[in-house]
């Protein structure tokens, strides 16, 4: 009986900060939690009302109050349209190309409405429950198809759907109205057809086609950085759409998900929603390897000369074919890893000029130490030494910023019952305390430090807070020298694991950590570094540095399941008689033990 | 002394009353030197969430940090811990608002900036966060007042905590609500100390009547829990001086000999000195002395109150006694801390003397160092321990010297001046 008094007041207890007020006999509010009676007493005016006998009044204030707690009635793809432009006008502030958002990422997002059947469609997904709500079905077709037309041509507007007509007759007003369709058993069972999740999957898709220099890696690292909204993205819906009860299953987001994950789900949205090729990533595009590499290499400090031997290596490969790089249904129907795939090429750009077998490169390092005018040499020794420790602060400094990373939103999601939101409110101001007074003790913000959005990991050169000194302008005089008119690496060796392909069904596990440790350190501690760069696992980059190996030396063996044992017995470095690199393209090499030269 | 059996059993030593606590009630196991983390917390999970990342890798970090003294980066981490409590995976949150407890708690302990006032604020944060702690924290709470010697302030804080009422919770606390009533009767017996010695006076007077009220406080609730099997060395001193203040020297016997010849309470040596000091204080005579001591002997033979039983059987004329002195003075130099103790010694030499009237002392004596001839020149008769002896205490030199062909009379030992005066000569 209390509760009607003392519902309006929803201060925390100053002693135990519970909100679960009672009153005494004497009128004073008192905490049922931890019994602290506090000054305030009930509202004189409020007892003469009720001994007025005037119900009306009360009942009339209590339905208003009621209301506005509760909000618009809206559906789930509207909050994911909402987060969606949020997302998009992030990146537009960025500096992202305008038309990324109104002619890209808006008909991609209309197109999967209407393809996942959600909108734009008169045979709409329906669960059981939804239906018990869908009362006057004439209606619905009839107003849906009017916002239809009318909102094709408006990109701001939300979806039309079949709640806006029956908002009158729903019971359950509070949080989206159709979130038990999204999870209810059938759908579960194919996963949620929306989900936070998608959201990246989509822009990374529209990014692609709008060829855009943003990469996947990118786009996972703003929203890491929370450059782009992600995490408790849901916050930022208007105030008139609750986020309450369910919705926290679809919308709470408790991890960012990992680079291949959202490629694996890019892959399954570009072949659901069966689009048609992708504008040409062509060589000026900067999703192109050959202009990509040059900011991989800059990055990574490594000598811009290196550039022209990656775009040689292309060149050979045949991999500069902008074919290979645009997504198309027949021709090209796997959605390409443009990083993963420059950083393999870099890599394989520096087996070849260094070996990377761990003899090879420290002869040739200390070679360049020996020559007199060494100055304006690239030594790889130097290179590794900068990069190491540029390497161990960087991670340790993302390992610092995991753990000072803030997951949970100042706005909760409430679960409908009262009495788990009160206890949620009450852990959320106990945590908000402990973390006031250790913010106090400390003088720093818990949380991790806003830093300004940029395209690379490392700073190279000698201004303030540099990682050290750039080598950009380094020449490879030392590992290269000139044969017969070409310039030819000194190196004449390659080493490379088995080329054969395996059965991804048949042998889901990576073989990178049987092969780890086999493998040269060097090699290793470079997959490390590119593999912390794009914030990808060591074995996706490993796979991908196999695959170009495949392309360059084009060895095509398939692998059966016999063979897998030996695959690994084959691992073992190989060598055997120099050949050029031309006529091993040439021929599509016979063996998979092939060594080769640079011509 | 029937209820020797259990005496007599393998002693372990009870080293710290924090660590006895009465901790079988909980089943979280809440060792205050070691919080039971599930390991789980501090492994990655191949399924893990970023939020769970992200709190596991803080956890490390903070770990580090305080195993390094490195207080103000703990504190830094700390801040964005609490987001732990948060989680949504329920079956943790018991372990999670502990977890933040004790780490809160150990840090506000040792940051140098931290203040009385926040440590108040987090302690009432985390009582009311959850009712499984809340007798602990209480009791942390106060020992961290009486650190800051807010002798009163604990005591309310015990007190409140006496009072607290949950339904079955308390209930299944009980053992803990015990433990707090045993220190809030301490406390009232440190402050009845305080307002002794500050009106030393006259004790019965009608001023102190406060005085008298924590003490009637104080003895009720100590009497109830001196009841219940337990180490309570601490306990039992101030109610046994509170006691023999207001003369009830019957109660305080009893509660003494209970203690220390109860079966039911662990065995525990304290118990039997305590007994032996009271009696003392009060002139018994010396064969209570003597079967207090005789006990003590059986449990802790090394213990100093065996150089008073010693000195108490070589008043008694009885031969036997004599010889009982003799063991006992051996046993104690069994043990090195008394290796140098000049009083031991001559208490040795002062045994030796009178066994020395006796018939066949000689075989008496090798008798009783047969087992240690071979190890006893070793530990306290060779050249090192002579040069030492004689540069730090020559007078100890001396007595050992005597003794030495006494206790060890077939053997040639080297503890004698010569070779250190050889030694230093060279």
């Amino acid at each position: 009986m209390d509760d009607e008094y003392t519902a309006g007041y929803r201060e925390p207890c100053s002693q135990c900060s519970a909100v679960d007020w009672g009153i005494t006999d004497e009128c004073h509010f008192y905490c049922r939690s931890c019994h602290n009676v506090i000054e305030r007493t009930r509202d004189v005016e409020d007892t003469g009302f009720v001994q007025g006998g005037s119900n009306k009044i009360s009942s009339i204030r209590k339905g208003s109050k009621k209301k506005l707690e509760r909000g618009h009635i809206w559906m789930v793809c509207e909050g994911f349209q909402f987060i969606l432009r949020n997302q998009a006008n992030a990146l537009l502030r960025l500096g992202v190309s305008p038309q990324f958002k109104d002619d890209v990422l808006c008909p991609l997002w209309r197109l999967f409405l209407q393809k996942s059947r959600l909108a734009y469609t008169s045979n709409p997904v329906k669960s059981s429950k939804f239906r018990v709500q869908d009362v006057n079905s004439d209606s619905d077709s009839a107003a849906e198809s009017s916002i239809m037309s009318a909102s094709a041509t408006d990109g701001e507007s939300n979806p039309p759907s079949v709640a806006d007509s029956n908002a009158e007759n729903a019971s359950d007003y509070s949080g989206s109205m159709d979130v038990s369709s999204y999870l209810s058993a059938r759908l579960r069972r194919k996963r949620s057809p929306l989900s936070m999740m998608k959201t990246l999957a989509l822009i990374h898709l529209a990014l692609v086609w709008s060829r855009e220099a943003l990469t996947l890696s990118d786009l996972l690292r703003l929203v890491n950085e929370g450059h782009v909204p992600y995490v408790n993205a849901y916050e930022q819906l208007p105030e008139e759409m609750k986020v309450v009860g369910k919705d926290a299953l679809l919308f709470r987001v408790e991890s960012i998900p990992s680079h291949r994950v959202v490629h694996k789900e890019a892959q399954a949205l570009v072949l659901f929603l069966q689009l048609p090729a992708f504008p040409p990533v062509t060589c000026e595009t900067l999703l192109h390897p050959e202009l990509l590499s040059l900011r991989y290499l800059t990055d990574t400090n490594l000598p811009d000369e290196l550039h022209l031997w990656v775009c040689r290596l292309m060149e050979q490969a045949g991999m500069a074919d902008q074919t290979l790089h645009t997504f198309d249904p027949h021709s090209c129907p796997l959605l390409p890893r443009y990083d993963v795939q420059t950083a393999a090429l870099i890599i394989v750009t520096m087996k070849f000029l260094f070996g990377l077998d761990d003899h090879t490169e420290w002869n040739l390092s200390n070679e360049v130490g020996n020559q007199s005018d060494s100055g304006d040499l690239f030594n790889l020794r130097r290179w590794y030494r900068l990069m190491q420790t540029a390497l161990m602060r960087a991670q340790q400094r993302r390992r610092q910023d995991i753990a000072r990373k803030q997951w949970k939103a100042k706005k909760l999601i409430f679960p409908k019952n009262n009495g788990a939101k009160r206890t949620m409110m009450k852990k959320k101001r106990i945590a908000e305390q402990v973390q006031l007074c250790f913010e106090k003790l400390s003088s720093r913000p818990a949380g991790v430090q806003e830093v300004s959005p940029s395209s690379f990991r490392f700073c190279w050169g000698d201004e303030e807070g540099s990682d050290g000194p750039s080598l950009h302008h380094m020449k490879l005089d030392g590992v290269v020298s000139q044969k017969h008119n070409l310039l030819t690496p000194s190196n004449s060796t390659y080493w490379h694991p088995g080329l054969k392909k395996c059965d991804r069904r048949r042998c889901p596990s990576s073989h990178y950590s049987d092969m780890e440790p086999t493998l040269p350190r060097s090699f290793v501690w470079l997959l490390q570094l590119f593999s912390f760069l794009l914030d990808v696992k060591p074995s996706d980059l490993y796979e991908e540095v196999l695959k170009v190996e495949r392309q360059v030396i084009g060895t095509k063996t398939h692998c059966d399941v016999s063979s897998r044992k030996k695959k690994t017995r084959t691992s073992a470095r190989t060598k055997s008689s120099p050949r050029t690199l031309e006529r091993t393209c040439l021929t599509g090499g016979e063996s998979g033990k092939t060594v080769s030269d640079s011509s | 002394m029937d209820d020797l059996d259990r005496e007599l059993g393998p002693y372990e030593p009870v080293e710290d009353f924090s660590d006895f606590s009465v901790d079988n009630s909980s089943k979280g196991g809440t060792n205050v030197k070691h919080p039971n983390v599930n390991p789980t917390m501090c492994l990655e999970t191949p399924r893990e969430t970023g939020f769970h990342r992200s709190t596991r890798i803080c956890l490390e970090q903070i770990r580090e940090a305080i195993l390094h003294h490195r207080w103000q980066e703990a504190a830094e981490y700390m801040a964005c811990y609490p987001q732990l409590l948060e989680d949504t995976c329920l079956p943790l949150a018991q372990q999670n608002k502990e977890l933040l407890w004790r780490i809160s708690i150990n840090i506000l302990h040792h940051h140098p900036n931290s203040t009385m006032e926040d440590y108040n604020n987090i302690c009432e944060r985390m009582k009311h966060s959850g009712i499984r702690h809340h007798l602990m924290i209480c009791l942390e709470h106060s020992f961290h007042l009486l650190l800051h010697g807010q002798a009163e302030d604990a005591k309310w804080q015990l007190s409140s905590a006496e009072s607290w009422r949950h339904g079955k919770e308390s209930a299944a606390q009980h053992q803990r609500a015990k433990l707090i009533q045993a220190y809030r009767s301490l406390l009232d017996y440190v402050i009845w100390c305080d307002k002794r010695f500050s009106n030393s006076n006259n004790y019965f007077d009608s001023d102190n009547q406060g005085m008298h009220n924590n003490f009637r406080q104080a003895s009720l609730n100590l009497k109830d829990i001196l009841k219940s099997p337990g180490v309570w060395d601490s306990f039992i001193l101030s109610y046994t001086d509170m006691l023999e203040l207001y003369d009830d020297h019957e109660e305080a016997l009893k509660i003494l000999n209970d203690y220390a010849y109860n079966n039911n309470f662990p065995p525990n040596p304290n118990a039997h000195a305590y007994l032996y000091r009271y009696l003392k204080r009060h002139d018994a005579s010396e064969k209570n002395l003597m079967r207090v001591l005789k006990v003590l002997h059986i449990l802790v033979p090394s213990h100093e109150l065996m150089l008073d039983y010693s000195t108490l059987l070589l008043n008694s004329e009885n031969e036997a006694d004599i010889q009982k002195a003799l063991g006992i003075i051996l046993d104690m130099l069994d043990f090195t801390c008394w290796r140098t103790n000049m009083d031991v010694w001559k208490c040795l030499k002062a045994v030796i003397q009178r066994l020395e009237i006796q018939e066949d002392w000689e075989n008496f004596v090798c008798e009783k160092m047969a087992l240690r001839k071979d190890w006893w020149p070793a530990l306290h008769f060779t050249s090192f321990h002579a040069s030492k002896d004689l540069e730090e205490n020559p007078e100890l030199w001396k007595v050992k010297a005597s003794l030495e062909k006494v206790l060890c009379p077939k053997q040639t030992l080297k503890y004698t001046a010569d070779c250190v005066t050889n030694g230093k000569r060279t």
